[in-house]
Order: C-alpha cells, then sequence, then structure tokens
C-alpha cells in the first residue's frame, strides 16, 4: 500500500524533474537523422510521467472502489488495501434494500433529466436568434447575455429569490432554475450556429419555410453535434450540483445523490441512519457505507464516460478556439 | 468573406416583423430566465442597504445606508477572506496551468494513438468527479477510516515521519487544496493545450528534425513558445475569476471545519455560513456585493487585456 502512495508522491519530483531536464542544453546531443530515431530521453520521460499522472487520477477512484468492498472491521484494523479482502457486500446490500438510494436516484434522474431538456432547448433558441445577426435584436440580446458573466447579484439576493419570492424551498426546481443557463454555453452554440452553409437557409426562406419551421426542421437536425456537447456538459453539472439542493432541499425524501453524500460527510452518524431503519443495524459498516454511496453517486457518470468523452474533448476545443 | 455578407444584406432586407415575432417568441424563455435569475438577483442587491427582516421582504425593509459594509470591514474577517481567496487563487491557477502545460507536451510525444487515448480519458475524468466525491476521496487520504491516520499518515510511518493531524492543522491547506485542483483540472487543461498543438505545422517540426533539435529542444523551443497564446487567454481569463473562489470543491472539503479557516476560507464560504448560522442577510448581501464589484473589475480587464490580444477570439 505504502508503494502506491510512494508513487504518488514522486509524481510532483518527476513532473519538476522533467522539466529541469528539459532546462539541460542539448547542444551535445549527436545529431540524428529524422525518420527513424531512437528513443529520445524527452519521450521516455514522457511515458512515465503521464502514465504515473494516470495512475494518480485513477487510484483515488480505485481506492473508494475497493474500500466499498473491503468488510468495515478490516478498513479500521488495517486501513485500505488495493484488492478488497476479505470482500464484503454489505454496504451494497443495505443500501440496495433501503429507500434513501431509490429515492436519491430519482430525485438525481429527475434533476438531470428535466434540468438538460430545459437547459438544452433554452440554450438552443436563444443562441440561434443570436446568431441570425437581426438588426435590432441580436447585439442588444448577445450584450444582454454577456452581462451575467462580467457581474452577479450574488448568493443572497439568489436566495432570496428562491425561497421568499419563488417559494421553490423543497421543490427540485430550485435546484434546476437557478443553473439553468451558462452564457458561455450559449456563445458556444453561437459560435456553431454561425457556421451553418446560409444556402441551406435561404433555400429554405425561399421555398417558404417560416422562422420556427427553420429552426425545428433545419437547423437543429443540422446542430446535433452541438447538441450533444451542450447536452452532456449541462446533464454532468446537473447530476454534480449539491449546492442547490443543499440551500433548497431540506426534505429527507427529496435529496439528490450528492446531497444524501454530504450529509454522510458533514455528520458520520447520518449514515447510520442511511440504509433504512433497521434495529440489527446498530454498528453499521458507516464508512464503508459512505465508499459504496460514493461509487454509486460516481458510476453513472463512469459508464456513460467511454462514450461521452470525445463529446467533451470536442466542445471544450471548440470552447477553447471560439469561446 | 464579401459574398457572405451580400448574403446576410439579402436576409436582412428580407426580414419581416412577423419573423421577427417569431423568433423573439423563441428567443423568450431565454430572456426570462436572465431577467429572473440573473438580474432579478442584481436588483435584490439592494438588500446590501438595508436592515434587512423576512416580514417586510426585500424592498420594503429599512435602509440603513453604508452600515453593512461597515460591519463586515469592522468584523476583521475582511482582509483575512480577501487574502486567501486571492492567494489561493493564484495558487490553483498557476499550478492547474503548470500542469497542463507539461502535460501536454508530454501527451504530445506519446505516439501510440492507443494508449495515448487511454491516457487522455483517464486524466480528464476527474473533472466529472464532484466535490463532494472529492472530499470523501481526501478524507480517506488524510483521516483514514474513524480518523485512523489515513493513507498519507501509513506512508508517513513507513518512513518514520510523525503522524500528522491533517484536519487541524491549517498550515499545509493551501498546498493540499492545490493539489486537488491539479488533480482535478490537469487533464482537463491539457486538453485546451493539446487542441493548441495540433493546430501547429508538422513543417516546423520537421525543419527543426532536419537541424538535429532533439525532442526536448523542440518540446521547449517550438512548442512551448507557440502555445503562448493559448497560456496568455487562460492566464486572462483565470485573473479574471480571481475573485470568485472555488466555492464548491472548498466547502465541500473544509466544512465548517473551524480549525482550518485561516487558511481556506474564502469569500465565497465566508458569505455561504454567515447566511446559514448567523443569518444576517444584510452583511451578507454587503459582502457580495463588494465581491461581485471588485470581481467586475478584474473580468472587465481581463476582458479588454484578451481583446487587445486576440480580437478574433472576442465574442462582443
Amino acid at each position: 500500500m505504502s508503494t502506491i502512495i510512494g508513487r504518488n508522491q514522486t509524481i510532483t519530483d518527476l513532473d519538476a524533474e522533467a522539466v529541469l531536464t528539459g532546462r539541460i542544453p542539448v547542444e551535445s546531443a549527436p545529431r540524428r537523422r529524422p525518420g527513424r530515431r531512437r528513443a529520445e530521453p524527452f519521450t521516455v520521460v514522457s511515458y512515465v510521467v503521464v502514465s504515473l499522472f494516470g495512475l494518480f487520477c485513477l487510484i483515488p477512484l480505485w481506492m473508494i472502489f475497493a474500500g466499498s468492498l473491503t468488510d468495515e472491521s478490516t478498513l479500521a484494523s488495517k486501513g485500505y488495501s488495493f484488492l478488497p479482502h476479505p470482500f464484503s457486500l454489505t454496504a451494497y446490500a443495505m443500501l440496495f434494500s433501503g429507500q434513501s438510494l431509490l429515492k436519491g436516484y430519482i430525485a438525481s434522474l429527475f434533476i438531470t433529466i428535466v434540468g438538460t431538456s430545459l437547459s438544452l432547448s433554452c440554450t438552443a433558441a436563444l443562441a440561434w436568434v443570436i446568431a441570425r445577426q437581426l438588426p435590432g435584436i441580436s447585439r442588444p440580446l448577445t450584450i444582454f447575455s454577456y452581462i451575467p458573466m462580467l457581474f452577479t447579484g450574488g448568493l443572497v439576493p439568489l436566495y432570496l429569490l428562491v425561497t421568499q419570492v419563488l417559494h421553490l424551498t423543497n421543490s427540485w426546481f430550485s435546484v434546476i432554475l437557478p443553473i439553468m443557463l451558462a452564457p458561455f454555453l450559449i456563445f458556444v452554440a453561437v459560435s456553431f450556429f454561425r457556421q451553418l452553409p446560409e444556402a441551406i437557409l435561404d433555400s429554405a426562406k425561399v421555398d417558404g419555410a417560416g422562422e420556427m419551421r427553420i429552426f425545428f426542421q433545419i437547423v437543429l437536425p443540422l446542430s446535433k453535434p452541438i447538441l450533444a456537447v451542450l447536452g452532456l456538459f449541462y446533464a454532468v453539472t446537473y447530476w454534480n450540483e449539491w449546492f442547490m439542493a443543499l440551500l433548497f432541499i431540506s426534505d429527507p425524501g427529496k435529496q439528490p445523490m450528492q446531497l444524501i453524500l454530504e450529509n454522510l460527510i458533514a455528520n458520520v452518524a447520518n449514515a447510520a441512519s442511511l440504509p433504512g431503519a433497521s434495529a440489527a443495524q446498530a454498528a453499521a459498516p458507516i464508512y464503508q457505507l459512505r465508499f459504496a454511496m460514493t461509487v454509486l453517486t460516481v458510476a453513472p457518470i463512469l459508464l456513460a464516460y467511454p462514450f461521452a468523452q470525445r463529446f467533451f474533448v470536442k466542445g471544450l476545443t471548440l470552447g477553447a478556439t471560439k469561446g | 468573406m464579401q459574398r457572405r455578407t451580400a448574403v446576410v444584406e439579402v436576409r436582412r432586407r428580407r426580414q419581416s416583423p412577423r419573423a421577427n415575432l417569431a423568433l423573439l417568441l423563441l428567443a423568450l424563455p431565454g430572456i426570462v430566465w436572465f431577467l429572473v435569475f440573473a438580474y432579478g438577483p442584481m436588483a435584490g442587491l439592494v438588500v446590501a442597504f438595508k436592515s434587512f427582516n423576512v416580514r417586510d421582504g426585500i424592498f420594503g425593509s429599512p435602509w440603513n445606508g453604508l452600515q453593512n459594509f461597515k460591519y463586515f470591514l469592522e468584523s476583521g474577517d475582511a482582509t483575512r477572506i480577501v487574502v486567501n481567496t486571492l492567494v489561493l487563487n493564484a495558487l490553483f491557477l498557476s499550478a492547474s496551468l503548470l500542469a497542463g502545460l507539461i502535460l501536454a507536451l508530454m501527451l504530445n510525444e506519446i505516439r501510440g494513438s492507443l494508449y495515448r487515448r487511454f491516457v487522455q480519458s483517464t486524466i480528464f475524468f476527474p473533472y466529472f468527479v464532484s466535490p463532494i466525491v472529492i472530499s470523501i476521496i481526501l478524507q480517506a487520504v488524510l483521516a483514514g477510516v474513524s480518523g485512523r491516520g489515513g493513507l498519507l499518515n501509513n506512508l508517513l510511518s513507513v518512513i518514520d515521519l510523525p503522524q500528522v493531524n491533517w484536519y487541524t492543522t491549517p498550515g499545509p491547506w493551501p498546498w493540499i487544496l492545490t493539489i486537488v485542483k491539479v488533480w482535478q483540472l490537469g487533464g482537463y487543461t491539457s486538453v485546451i493545450f493539446l487542441a493548441a498543438i495540433t493546430s501547429i505545422s508538422e513543417d516546423v517540426y520537421e525543419a527543426a528534425a532536419l537541424d538535429g533539435a532533439s525532442r526536448t529542444r523542440m518540446a521547449l523551443s517550438i512548442t512551448t513558445p507557440l502555445l503562448f497564446p493559448t497560456l496568455g487567454v487562460l492566464v486572462v481569463l483565470g485573473v479574471g475569476r480571481i475573485f470568485f473562489g472555488d466555492f464548491a470543491t472548498i466547502y465541500a472539503i473544509v466544512q465548517d471545519n473551524g480549525t482550518l479557516f485561516p487558511t481556506t476560507d474564502v469569500i465565497d464560504t465566508y458569505v455561504f455560513r454567515s447566511l446559514r448560522t448567523v443569518g444576517d442577510f444584510g452583511t451578507t448581501a454587503a459582502i457580495g456585493l463588494f465581491q461581485s464589484v471588485v470581481g467586475f473589475c478584474f473580468v472587465s480587464a481581463a476582458v479588454l487585456v484578451q481583446r487587445r490580444v486576440d480580437k478574433e477570439s472576442s465574442i462582443l
């Protein structure tokens, strides 16, 4: 186990080392022909450093996973181990038998699905109108959507708005609405829409298609790639959102996964009450439960990740070059 | 370019009021959202100048001038949280940019496309891990099960160093949080840099190879300088946001652990805590307003600099 941390620790050293080796003048290096080359030192160092950083990213997640499958008494006496031993499914069994997990998933799914649909449709529609460059409309709208990136009202007025004016306390919409639109993503969409071929739009217009029809039947189908990118960014944001839930959702039956987890950190004792009331659980495996809950919270993202990852990279690149 | 503007001209002339109405209808939900959730809270900032009570509401509560600001500045917390915000953000920004830059340079050396894609996906993943989960991981590393040391202390005991009770020692926390940030953002930042690297012409490298440049030399004397514009944009954007702490991550990790406040309490966490525990809306809103105004100055300056440097990528 100590070797694991040992590796982790050397990463920073190696980074520094790589920088240092980079600074060493290389004039003395023998001239080589391009084409067939021996592996150069920098390439070798790169493989090592990048692989170590990969481990640095993976190992914490693996430890949590292994911990969730390790018997609590072993966790307490021997600490964490790479492979769960003795193997124990107690925490998962408890979580799946209780109601909290199901309720948490329902809340998180509602927030994510409804939120993403709302975000996506509003973002696309607004961005399209901005992208049309209509005189007297598009530019004011651009400034209108841009100002909130520069200046915000802050937490207190938002809190008062949601609780005193809109009375959304304990509603899932109190999590969705405050974070529904991200100005940055609107502008990512705008820059994509501006690249759509003008000819198609003009011909549709000549054929008598109205603005609504152009948007829904031509623009949206042509924009599937960008809609996927935006949808994924919004979906991850909603799934990971816990702060709004912390502020506005106090009803335990309505709390999303992240907030249930948050409660487990804030108060370890809460864990005991997690898997539904049962007298036999006087000594609930608190830490194992916490890890299992973490795994179940990350799992949906992890499962979607292999399919979604290329969209994220694409979206980032778009944002970076056009943002 | 000429033709494109011509087309736009034609389109503009053809636009009927009815079509404009349809388009405005499309934009309406977004406009309403901005009015309620972005501009509404801005108007709500008047609370900063009031002695707020729930009964009279936002606009009915009596005014109290600059009392709220005075109270905040005299509380003695102001300097601490402002300094913490600036120091932590500066640390986060420089560490994650440096890590991203180094990772991008090194990922660029990896030619096997399958392995490269695998590593890239791996180091990008932490970006999608929520602050709460990060907090749980960190507790496992620093505190362990029932306070039994944790991974890091286990390592310290192997090399005969004294155990540290991390959650009661504020000193190392700026560095701990910085490492967390590198974990979270290193891969993400490297993807941005890699995107810029792919746009560098292959000819430059071939010419360098003919002149006998090593890969190290190429990375340092070709790739790195060509990444400076991207780096510049990221620095400017980061400095623009420097007055806004990364609330979610810090609060998820530190929670209400008072012993760590001297080094980790930032404006956002302070605001949140006073809102929850003290319930003093006026003072809290005053701090928020102060943050927004100073933040606005930073962001505007950043946008202006960015526009001057790089007109192409600017939005307005």
